[in-house]
């Protein structure tokens, strides 16, 4: 309801508009530029921070991730050649998430290779991602 | 000085700072101190809070200044970014607010006249609606305080929040609907005992 009496008792937009329209303005402090102005000077005088060596470390990555994955190769043949009986009296015992390993062959255990390979890279690369944030 | 002006100072003074002469960067610091101070005033309601805020904006601001892509108003993207900073600011440490249902303005008892007595009630009332805005949940907040911050420019009001025009403006609806609803029962209260 608009009251009549009195200076305007506004309950419609425009009062609304009126009264947030005429917010008092307060002057910056008198040092505030200099205070921002060192602030931006110290930062630009900071050094940046150490980026990773990539190109220094990517051969040796390249020669680990290689290293890895022939030892893998070789551990994977060294369980190929396990006798089959020797395998399913293994499986009975073993999580049926591990037969795959012992049954068929090399190429599903290269598969499980592959993916632990991926697993490590992924929270290889997450946690220099994260450190990258800090 | 007009916006050009300071659209062509702001662009030269960048292009200074890019080119290493950090000094340029006092430029636009004396030019948009006094908005960003305000601004971020708007959103605490604390002077020195503001003014913290607003070094702190500063500073993010030169440190993503190779980010402003140029199709854009230098002071439109400064606008963005300071904007972004406070509400993320006080969303980290929110300012003192008296909830809503507590905003209720009594008239001053020491009017001896009448014409005193409607300065006062036009105070207590333009205090009340600014104390309610401030009591707002912070999505009508946000969006009163940049609407009218930016002289009820829905277009440069959405562009700071990052929103679309349309969402800005029922942010606006619903929130001037809560102060209405809010408001004038409680100003007519404190009017009536005042008569």
């Amino acid at each position: 309801m608009r009251r009549s009496t009195g200076p305007s008792v506004g309950n419609d937009d425009s009062e609304i508009d009126r009264i947030l329209s005429r917010e008092d303005e307060i002057l910056p402090s008198s040092g505030f530029t200099v205070s921002v102005m060192e602030a931006v000077r110290r930062e630009a005088a900071a050094r940046p921070p150490i980026p990773f060596p990539w190109k220094r470390a990517l051969p040796g990555l390249l020669v680990g991730g290689v290293v890895l994955a022939l030892v893998l190769v070789a551990v994977v043949r060294a369980i190929a050649q396990v006798d089959r009986t020797t395998a399913s009296r293994f499986s009975t015992s073993l999580p049926s998430v591990m037969l795959p390993i012992f049954n068929g062959g090399v190429e599903s255990a290269a598969i499980w290779a592959v993916l632990a390979l991926l697993t490590a890279f992924v929270s290889v690369k997450l946690t220099m991602r994260l450190c990258g944030q800090e | 000085m007009g916006m050009n002006a300071s659209a062509s100072d702001d662009q030269a003074d960048v292009d200074k700072i890019l080119a290493g002469d950090i000094s340029a960067f006092e430029g636009i610091v004396r030019r948009w101190q006094g908005p960003l101070i305000n601004l971020a005033n708007r959103f605490c309601h604390d002077r020195g809070r503001a003014e913290e805020m607003a070094q702190e904006a500063f500073l993010r601001a030169y440190r993503a200044l190779s980010q402003w892509r140029r199709d854009a108003v230098f002071s439109t993207w400064l606008f963005a970014l300071a904007t972004n900073l406070y509400r993320s600011e006080l969303r980290r440490i929110p300012a003192r607010t008296v909830p809503l249902a507590d905003i209720a303005e009594p008239a001053d008892p020491r009017a001896p006249d009448g014409g005193l007595a409607d300065r006062d009630y036009d105070y207590d009332r333009d205090s009340a609606v600014r104390r309610a805005v401030f009591a707002l949940p912070p999505k009508y907040r946000e969006a009163l305080v940049l609407f009218y911050f930016h002289e009820m420019d829905v277009t440069t009001a959405a562009r700071s929040l990052g929103l679309p025009e349309g969402t800005m403006k029922a942010r606006l609806f619903r929130g001037r609907e809560i102060l209405r609803n809010r408001l004038p029962q409680r100003l007519a209260v404190a009017h009536l005992k005042e008569a």
